[in-house]
């Protein structure tokens, strides 16, 4: 049955006509909107949930369509189109994350040296739901659990995007979702 | 105890197990959990899978893994997807800092606009039509009217290619691949069923989740040898519209509805408190179409008896 087919090869049998493709490389701003509005759904809403802020997940859609679209000779045709973006879009994410933290830090110290100390809320006393756990993760392993069961991959279309064996991502995934229970356990104590 | 199961395998933490043997199947246990991730995730092989199925017949302990394994992918896969915000294709156009009327482009583009003889306009709606069944369109149209569904991009179309015009109602609403099972946990408040085979031997092909403004909507398609069939399911809403088209009054069963008829095609709606339940056939509306109807609308189905 169609709806049961895995994600990123069926997925981009949509996408992934030549002439469209061809259009887009050229630069022809219609195929471009075409292109974008076929795929931006899926990653909008995976930068959303990768960053838990509207206004930065779209931020950050623009940021990759731009990119993607400027490096679009760079594409070869071999992977899906949609995983171009795809990765783009984790890479956007994580850098951001990474921005972010860095900023973050900064903040602390600035404030620490004010003699202003936060306090964080204590962990032992929040109850986490599902959407809690998942901003706690890593980015990387948000991303892979997140690829997998809201964008609906398969191993090999993961692979692809994330440009690794396809024979690791079980592994990565098993992790990852360990890691998931293990913060969600020790949020219900 | 419980009975011994039909093949004769005792649960793990049967008393009857010697403790040697608990031992295998514990050995057995820890190499199976670590197949367990993929096996939820559809990625094993025939062979394995079948180890696997075979080894959870008879450990409690790894079932119940896999339905936590189960219940976190669809915790984690959320509920209806949101939609990027028209301004940000905006964005993307001012930086990428072309003009956006392909005419403008024709010195650089001339041979990706000659599409092998097909005029340019007419392949756009093939791949519009035939390419779009995964992504959906973010359309401003569709956040914009809240209380309105309209069928005139699926009756528009219907003269030319049914299955072309279901696809182009699936992009109008963002249609999302689902199944059966997770589609009644999306869509809790709608009353339908999409049985894998409807009376007449219509078979389930495809099962899609939709966006309707605020709403979500359920859409399938069936095939009968070649036959299409599709249903929509959507809450009750304040307009439908269909195109050009005109909708009159029917009687399916014992319940009154609304048709839309183009050529051969009919798209009947039968609304009830929690839902409407719109098909769209080529069925006899007293033959054939009440047991379909009955099939689709399992709240109502003493209405659609003869």
């Amino acid at each position: 049955m169609g709806c049961e087919s895995g994600g990123l090869v069926v997925a981009s049998k949509a996408v992934n006509d030549k002439d469209l493709i061809e259009r887009c490389r050229a630069g022809e701003r219609s195929a471009q909107r075409q292109l974008y509005e076929q795929t931006s759904p899926r990653i909008y809403r995976l930068l959303l949930r990768m960053t838990g802020h509207e206004g930065d997940a779209s931020d950050l859609t623009q940021e990759t369509y731009v990119k993607g679209f400027q490096r679009f000779d760079q594409f070869d045709g071999r992977s899906a189109v949609a995983s171009w973006f795809y990765r783009i879009a984790i890479n956007e994410a994580l850098q951001f994350r990474r921005r972010r933290s860095v900023a973050a830090a900064k903040l602390v110290t600035m404030s620490r040296s004010q003699s202003c100390e936060a306090s964080p809320p204590s962990g032992a006393d929040l109850k986490m739901d599902l959407q809690d756990a998942m901003a706690a993760l890593t980015p990387n392993d948000r991303a892979l659990l997140l690829l997998r069961y809201q964008e609906g991959l398969d191993y090999r279309g993961m692979a692809e995007v994330l440009k690794c064996p396809e024979g690791t991502i079980a592994s990565r995934l098993n992790r990852a979702r360990d890691r998931l229970r293990d913060i969600l356990r020790k949020s219900y104590g | 105890m419980g009975s011994r199961p039909a093949r004769g395998r005792l649960p793990v933490d049967d008393p009857r197990i010697r403790g040697d043997q608990r031992g295998e199947i514990g050995m057995c246990c820890e190499k199976i959990e670590k197949e367990l991730g993929c096996y939820v995730d559809g990625e094993l092989t025939e062979t394995r899978r079948s180890a696997v199925e075979a080894h959870l017949e008879s450990c409690s302990k790894c079932r119940a893994e896999v339905g936590e394994l189960r219940e976190l992918a669809i915790g984690i896969a959320g509920t209806v997807p949101p939609v990027a915000p028209d301004a940000v294709w905006e964005g993307i156009e001012r930086r990428l800092g072309q003009p956006a009327d392909p005419a403008a482009q024709s010195g650089r583009s001339a041979r990706s606009l000659r599409l092998r003889g097909v005029p340019w306009a007419i392949a756009a709606v093939v791949v519009l039509a035939v390419g779009l069944g995964w992504f959906g369109l973010s359309s401003s149209d569709t956040s914009a009217q809240a209380s309105t569904v309209d069928f005139g991009v699926l009756l528009e179309a219907l003269p030319l290619d049914a299955n072309k015009a279901f696809q182009r109602f699936l992009v109008r609403y963002g249609g999302k691949p689902t199944t059966p099972i997770a589609a009644k946990r999306i869509a809790p408040d709608l009353d339908f069923d999409t049985p894998p085979e409807l009376p007449g031997g219509f078979k389930l092909r495809s099962v899609f989740q939709l966006r309707i403004g605020n709403a979500t909507g359920i859409a399938a398609s069936y095939d009968r040898d070649g036959e299409f069939l599709a249903v929509v399911f959507h809450p009750p809403m304040k307009h439908e519209k269909f195109g050009t088209h005109q909708d009159y009054p029917c009687v399916i069963g014992k319940h009154c509805g609304h048709k839309v008829q183009v050529g051969d095609w009919k798209l009947v709606h039968l609304t009830d408190a929690t839902t409407c339940h719109c098909l769209l056939s080529k069925l006899d509306e007293k033959s054939e179409m009440p047991e379909v109807m009955s099939a689709i609308a399992p709240n109502s189905r003493n209405r659609f008896e003869h």
